[in-house]
């Protein structure tokens, strides 16, 4: 889709072998992608295939075992808050401290002011829709609602980069898919970068423009699906034929995996 | 609600003080066994003027608030690394069960034989009672210490020290404070013990003595101040306890 936009993450060869236990486990093997500038990616795979083991690399939170991530062409060796927010399922959210001081943590933790971290808390707190909650107690909220002040939180100290490790998937059906809404709302205001993982194909194909599909264990990138549906996507998409080929081409790759594939070659966007 | 709960508290000790002076005023209680609350009362008033009274009071409280001093601070570091590295937790933690499985008052001999008589003793004792039970609480406050959050932190580019701050002690202090409240009324359980098996001075000393020798008023009179300055201490720390981990009550008392 935007395939003139420059290249802001890529991973070359990365691989990860955890040698914790008794026999080392491959967790991900010859991960190879990029992502665009301002683009939705999404990566899909079963449960265990290695995504938040990914994720947690992209985000310089876990070294890998070979390959490298490059986030502007340089190597990501440890978390970088000024380019890149990360988003758990879980919110975790600091339950000692109120909605405003939990989105001005990233702030906080950076040393900006309190007057600016207040503003920029207040700002972020309206993007999200939650601009009266600001004074409240995490536990006061709801799940959506706690989900939204984490991407509040991860929004406040502007990375270009949000990375988001199934941040939908402890909700209800309804609630994620109002959830989604609101993420292309925000994305398309804010023009992040958004990379997500998710288990849900159809979460994944509503909400990106590329979809990256991953196998099982040792994790690889077995498809790259151009979502190639217009935007803005409302939710009669989800029933078009467009939609439902898409969904069918990833649903092949994930599945045909199970016999085994021993393609790993460069996913090229 | 809070109201009505207080107003049967009260009410029941009203009703335990009642009849108990009932009880001794028709001759059902032995007033050479239990004294009535009138007399216990005059009694501890008249205490509470008598200058070695006090003298022994203040030698207990001292010793108590110095083993508490002592004993806490090296508890809350020994169960925070015991809690943190896992392979000193690991051989420390079984130690420190065992150790805990065992009565200590039943030390207090050697520890007169050891220490003597003394100041030293005390203390020493006191440390011991204090140092488990917070250790165990720091050690537990660590391991609760949500892993989310402090990969959340790391994200965002804190360093060790601010994970250590902003996400280490918010999470531990309402379990540690529990531990030093704990920490505070096992000092009193440790000083008391010592002193009433063996002492010159402090309030274990006069119970003792005055348990032997009868004086049931004195007795009393003192057994009545001394729960009343453990409970109160104790709703104290509570109240502290609750209010650190205000957050952690999820839903409030209506």
């Amino acid at each position: 889709m935007t395939s003139t936009k420059p290249v802001v993450i890529e991973t070359r060869g990365l691989r990860k072998v955890f040698s914790a236990g008794r026999a080392p486990i491959t967790a991900l093997q010859d991960i190879s992608f990029a992502v665009r500038e301002g683009s939705f990616v999404s990566l899909v795979g079963p449960s265990g295939c290695g995504k938040s083991t990914l994720l947690q690399m992209l985000a310089g939170l876990m070294p890998s075992t070979a390959g490298e991530v490059f986030v502007d062409g340089l190597p990501v060796r440890k978390p970088a808050p000024d380019k890149i927010s990360v988003m758990f399922q879980d919110a975790t959210l600091l339950p000692w401290k109120r909605v405003a001081e939990n989105v001005e943590f990233p702030l906080e933790v950076r040393g900006t002011d309190a007057a600016e971290r207040r503003e920029r808390a207040a700002a972020m707190l309206s993007l999200v829709g939650l601009t009266d909650f600001g004074a409240r107690y995490p536990h006061e909220l709801s799940g959506g609602m706690r989900q939204r002040v984490a991407i509040a939180r991860a929004l406040a100290p502007d990375p270009r980069i949000l990375l988001m490790d199934e941040p939908f998937g402890a909700l209800d059906e309804q609630t994620r898919i109002k959830m989604g809404h609101e993420l292309l709302d925000i994305w398309s205001k804010t023009r992040k970068t958004i990379f997500l993982i998710t288990h849900s194909l159809t979460e994944a194909l509503f909400l990106s423009d590329i979809v990256l599909v991953m196998s099982h264990r040792p994790g690889r990138i077995v498809g790259v699906i151009e979502a190639g549906l217009p935007r803005p996507r409302t939710y009669d998409i989800i029933g078009s034929a467009e939609f439902g080929a898409a969904r069918n081409r990833i649903w092949k790759l994930i599945s045909q995996d199970d016999d085994e594939s021993g393609d790993n070659g460069m996913a090229s966007l | 609600m809070k109201a009505r709960i207080l107003f049967v508290q009260l009410s029941f000790l009203a009703v335990v003080i009642g009849a108990w002076e009932l009880g001794d005023r028709v001759g059902a209680i032995d007033p050479k066994l239990l004294s009535p609350p009138s007399e216990v009362a005059a009694t501890l008033w008249a205490l509470l003027q008598n200058s070695s009274f006090l003298a022994n009071a203040s030698d207990t409280i001292v010793r108590v608030i110095a083993s508490f001093l002592i004993g806490a601070p090296i508890a809350v570091a020994l169960g925070f690394v015991m809690g943190e590295n896992i392979s000193i937790g690991r051989s420390l933690s079984p130690i420190f069960n065992l150790v805990l499985a065992v009565p200590q008052s039943i030390f207090l001999p050697v520890f007169v034989l050891v220490f003597g008589l003394g100041f030293t003793e005390k203390l020493i004792f006191g440390i011991t009672h204090v140092i488990f039970v917070v250790a165990v609480n720091a050690m537990a406050a660590v391991r609760e210490v949500p892993h989310g959050q402090v990969v959340l932190a790391r994200s965002f580019g804190a360093s060790k020290f601010r994970i250590y701050r902003s996400i280490y002690l918010p999470a531990m202090a309402p379990q540690v404070v529990t531990g030093l409240r704990l920490g505070v009324i096992f000092a009193i359980i440790g000083i008391l013990l010592a002193e009433m098996y063996a002492s010159r001075t402090g309030l274990g000393v006069l119970l003792l003595r005055w348990g032997e020798s009868y004086d049931v008023d004195k007795l009393m009179a003192a057994t009545v101040l001394i729960s009343a300055a453990t409970i109160l201490i104790n709703e104290i720390m509570r109240i502290w306890e609750a209010r650190i981990g205000r957050w952690r009550q999820v839903v409030d008392d209506p």
